[in-house]
């Protein structure tokens, strides 16, 4: 290597290393931020390194409900809305795990079906997820709503996750749909022929071979019902009800902002997705390879 | 091998039974199938079948039994909306500098990212990670880093003399929609970086050898090279984010809730005012029709160039 590649291969390394630091930035001070006592976050200049590391911010949300009530839940506030962060915290992980269970078996039979029977009105469904999926969430969430009025299901737990599935299954059913026609039919093939029955064919040859495509799909779907906002804006009322994402704005409701919480929060909102991210990385690579993506 | 010869002699002589219950491939297939028509019936259709109609009716969710038929007067008032107008003009400004960014980003990303140097795979995995965390965190961090008067954002430009005073960076109108672009422009480059990696890493690398040798210099083999390799895709990944960011609606409302006044309404922003706060939902439904009405537009579009089901129609 001559002495020009190595100064090219630095000068890359430094692009890459600012282009890294740049995206990684506002989460770095947002970890920063929410370990700092509350008037260091108001100092101006501000500190970059906290002067004082503190996890008053973190206990504030992930105990904020029983220091409430010990502190006489019998005076007449209202709960602070950190107060709520665990309720919010626990109705996420529910919403997103019952809309990821129901979107993925059900867009796993409906992409094996597209592929490998050929039934009337086939042509169509391809067409269909294509249009879901480009539908954005604004159009939907009225008509769901009133669909949910309907049902008597607003400001359930329900409501969030029957939302989620309408916007999570064209997608996930189209990267099933890309997945199954790029696995070989040859080898059910062989086993229908020796007889095998198609409902074994598929538990015991399809689904094994066509993990990576759902675990993608799954991802994916985890991803969107954890972040959404929209549908948990207008579907929920009651403060206990709340899906995280719709809970946390509400630190912007009093005259005076709670960075210190807004910040904590942020970090504990992005953890799981980040421990999925870091586990599952390949997969969701994969999930882009195939082509579908929403965002 | 066993279990096979065991799955030969059960189809050699499978008992009455059985074969009474044993179903068809076309049953099968609609079995299956079922869950999700059931599902996109319900959830999918029944809803933008409401969207639509909601667009003729005059409607408040307040009071439900006074629902009646207005015709085309939604439309009519949202054409003689300025701020529908506004809503449309900033929508395009908004499409058009992310789509923008999150290309020539991406592409540049993506060209660094393919080149083979030790470490590559750590830059890769934290370059993709913006486009996992949820826009509300996001918003959140923005509103915080991009604070008028104690975000880091100003403080460094002070600091590097770039800005003599604070700027208000999401309280004037043309910041607002900076840092909303901004915000997507960091969000979705990944989309874009992952899209564009995939084609380059097809690329045969002998074309750039035989470039090379010819005496070809690094920008003409990336005019002549990569840009043609990269031509397909990218229409592909720029018809989608298009559609995409057009009908965008957390990115904008949770940063700037549409403002400072309604400087960055787009018409998904529109929508939900008119849904939400006026409670005018048959305005709000008349909005999305004619959002459906552009996506429908954007998705033909989309077919044609990608040759979306041609696959299909082979198999």
């Amino acid at each position: 290597m001559t002495a020009r590649d190595v100064a090219i291969r630095l000068a890359l390394y430094a692009l890459l290393a600012a282009v890294t630091f740049l995206v990684c930035f506002p989460l770095i001070w947002a970890f920063f931020t929410s370990m700092k006592p509350k008037d260091e976050i108001f100092l101006w200049p501000p500190t970059l390194w906290p002067n004082t590391w503190t996890l008053e911010n973190y206990r504030a949300l992930l105990v904020g409900r029983d220091a409430y009530f010990q502190a006489g839940a019998n005076n007449n506030a209202a709960p602070p809305p950190s107060a709520f962060f665990l309720d919010w915290f626990w109705n996420s992980v529910i919403v997103t795990i019952g809309t990821t269970v129901i979107t993925t078996i059900v867009s796993t039979l409906a992409a094996y079906s597209l592929t490998r029977f050929s039934f009337p009105g086939q042509r169509a469904v391809p067409y269909l997820a294509l249009v879901g999926y480009m539908v954005p969430s604004i159009i939907f969430v009225f008509p769901m709503f009133l669909v949910m009025v309907d049902l008597r299901l607003t400001d359930t737990l329900l409501s969030l996750v029957f939302g989620y599935v309408c916007i999570t299954l064209p997608f996930s059913m189209w990267l099933m749909w890309a997945f199954f026609r790029g696995v070989p039919i040859e080898i059910e093939e062989a086993a229908l022929v020796d007889g095998a029955s198609r409902l074994r064919v598929f538990w015991e040859i399809v689904l094994p071979t066509a993990w990576p495509g759902i675990v993608a799909a799954a991802i994916f779907t985890v991803i969107v019902s954890w972040n959404d906002y929209l549908f948990g804006r207008v579907f929920m009322n009651s403060m206990e009800n709340l899906p995280l994402t719709v809970g946390v704005m509400h630190f912007f409701d009093g005259t005076h902002v709670d960075w210190g919480l807004m910040m904590a929060s942020s970090v504990l909102m992005t953890m799981p997705m980040a421990i999925l991210f870091m586990a599952l990385q390949r997969h969701l690579v994969a999930g882009f390879g195939a082509g579908a993506v929403k965002g | 091998m066993d279990d096979a010869l065991g799955m030969a002699q059960d189809s050699s002589g499978p008992p009455a039974r059985s074969r009474r219950f044993s179903l068809s491939d076309r049953q099968v297939g609609i079995l299956f199938m079922l869950p999700f028509i059931i599902t996109a019936a319900a959830f999918m259709v029944w809803p933008v079948i409401e969207a639509v109609r909601m667009a003729f009716y005059a409607y408040n969710p307040l009071r439900p039994d006074d629902i009646h038929w207005v015709g085309l007067e939604n439309f009519e008032r949202i054409f003689d909306d300025p701020l529908f107008w506004e809503s449309f003009h900033q929508a395009l400004i908004w499409t058009g500098w992310s789509i923008f960014f999150q290309t020539v980003l991406g592409v540049g990303l993506a060209m660094l990212l393919n080149m083979t140097l030790p470490g590559m795979a750590v830059f890769r995995g934290l370059l993709l990670f913006p486009y996992i965390v949820p826009t509300v965190v996001i918003a959140l961090n923005w509103r915080w880093i991009f604070n008028s008067e104690i975000g880091i954002v100003n403080h460094a430009l002070l600091q590097l003399g770039i800005i003599d005073q604070n700027i208000a960076w999401l309280s004037t109108p043309d910041m607002a929609m900076a840092s909303a672009i901004l915000l997507n422009v960091w969000k979705y480059t990944p989309f874009v970086i992952i899209c564009v990696l995939a084609r380059l890493q097809t690329i045969p690398t002998e074309l750039y050898d035989a470039a090379k040798v010819d005496g070809a210099h690094s920008w003409r083999r990336f005019i002549d090279i990569t840009l043609p390799m990269l031509k397909e895709v990218l229409v592909v990944v720029i018809v989608f984010r298009t559609i995409w960011t057009f009908n965008k609606f957390e990115e904008i409302y949770l940063l700037t809730r549409g403002g400072p006044g309604t400087s960055t309404f787009n018409l998904a922003v529109y929508a939900f005012e008119e849904g939400m706060a006026n409670l005018r939902l048959g305005v709000a439904a008349a909005t999305g029709v004619v959002m459906i009405a552009l996506l429908l537009v954007g998705t033909v579009i989309y077919v044609r160039v990608s040759g979306f089901g041609r696959e299909e129609k082979s198999a």
